[in-house]
């Protein structure tokens, strides 16, 4: 008498009726060595689930965490690097805009009075807001660290062209540079009021 | 109705499921860690029966918990919590076994030292006997007999055909029958 193959008796503990499978039953039913080998192999599947659970020789949990904290850096800087693209782009696209909407003024030192008052009206609100004392995340806290840094760099540069102002060397070149510096100033500063007020705003800090 | 190994759970997680799941997609430490906790056995476990050596299974717990902290947020509920870490443990574990290339080493023992065979008389431990299979079959045989994963699911998480899962299981069990000296029929 021939008995079932292995596949054949593990097919019989599979949920479901597969072809063959009544066939397999009724001989299982008629053969005590294919009962046996079944019965046994419900043993060993069972002896295989009581094996006893395992633990690693270590605590692993700080790695994971290291490298979770390491990843989840590396993705805010990834967005940092995306928030400060995007605000530079908005700058360029304020200057830009300005210089192709705005019709060139007839008086140059005119244009740079009005950029200079719109630089102080802009610091003012953002006196008023007063960041300093709002909490902010970090990637904010970045992007308008590194918009301060390029206003402080505009400063010294305008201090500088003021000063050859001053002297009259190359007056127009200079008044030129000058209304060039404070567009940019503008345009800064119009980014970090949208970083700190208008993005608050919308999160309701 | 295939059988699967009993989890016990930690009680506080049981008390607190939905803080702490609440807690890790906000991704608070304590919340995450209460998570590693609970299941850092049930995953080291799976991962060391299907993997050679510790090391790789310690390399498939930290995988698998960097991917439950990064992921638990795309954790809807649908299916156990522990159902759903089991799934990338085993994911991992066989991407491991897949990276690694592990030599069948019962096929090779087989092939190479037919004098074994008559070694098969010698009862084994089932720990050992689990151990001397093969990767791809002890995989199978843990995922299938203790885990509770079917044929069907068995064959995708490993790119293989169901028919390749049922015939690894059926010679591993042919192996483990043999070693552990269970052999009935004549």
């Amino acid at each position: 008498m021939s008995h079932l193959s292995m596949e054949a008796l593990l097919a019989l503990r599979e949920p479901g009726v597969e072809p063959g499978d009544v066939a397999a039953r009724e001989h299982v039913d008629g053969c005590p060595a294919c009962r046996a080998e079944l019965e046994r192999l419900h043993q060993r599947a069972a002896r295989l689930r009581a094996l006893p659970a395992l633990r690693p020789s270590r605590d692993l949990w700080p790695a994971v965490r290291v490298r979770q904290r390491l990843e989840s850096r590396r993705w805010q800087q990834r967005w940092t690097g995306v928030a400060g693209f995007l605000a530079a782009a908005s700058v360029a696209l304020a200057l830009f805009w300005g210089d192709v909407a705005r019709p060139e003024p007839a008086d140059a030192s005119a244009e740079i009075a009005a950029a200079r008052e719109r630089s102080q009206v802009l610091e003012s609100a953002l006196e008023e807001y007063n960041p300093e004392l709002r909490v902010i995340d970090g990637r904010t806290a970045r992007v308008s660290q590194a918009l301060e840094d390029r206003i402080a760099e505009l400063d010294q540069q305008l201090e500088a062209a003021q000063l050859r102002q001053v002297q009259r060397m190359e007056e127009e070149q200079q008044e030129a540079r000058m209304l060039q510096l404070w567009r940019e100033r503008v345009g800064l500063l119009n980014a970090l009021v949208d970083v700190h007020v208008t993005r608050a705003s919308n999160v309701g800090l | 109705m295939t059988l699967t190994r009993t989890l016990p759970m930690d009680p506080y997680l049981v008390a607190n499921a939905d803080s702490v799941l609440a807690g890790a997609r906000q991704g608070d430490a304590a919340a995450l860690e209460k998570l590693f906790r609970a299941f850092e056995s049930p995953v080291y476990t799976l991962a060391r029966r299907i993997c050679r050596t510790a090391e790789d299974a310690e390399d498939v717990l930290q995988e698998t918990f960097f991917e439950v902290c990064r992921s638990i947020g795309r954790y809807r509920g649908e299916g156990s919590l522990w159902g759903w870490i089991r799934s990338i443990a085993a994911s991992k574990a066989l991407m491991r076994l897949r990276r690694n290339k592990y030599r069948d080493t019962d096929e090779l023992d087989d092939a190479m030292a037919p004098s074994r065979r008559e070694d098969t008389a010698l009862r084994m431990d089932l720990e050992a006997a689990l151990e001397r299979l093969g990767e791809t079959s002890r995989a199978v045989v843990w995922l299938h007999d203790v885990e509770g994963y079917t044929h069907e699911e068995i064959a995708v998480m490993m790119g293989r055909t169901v028919s390749f899962s049922k015939s690894q299981l059926a010679r591993a069990h042919v192996r483990l029958r043999r070693w552990l000296g269970e052999e009935v029929h004549a």
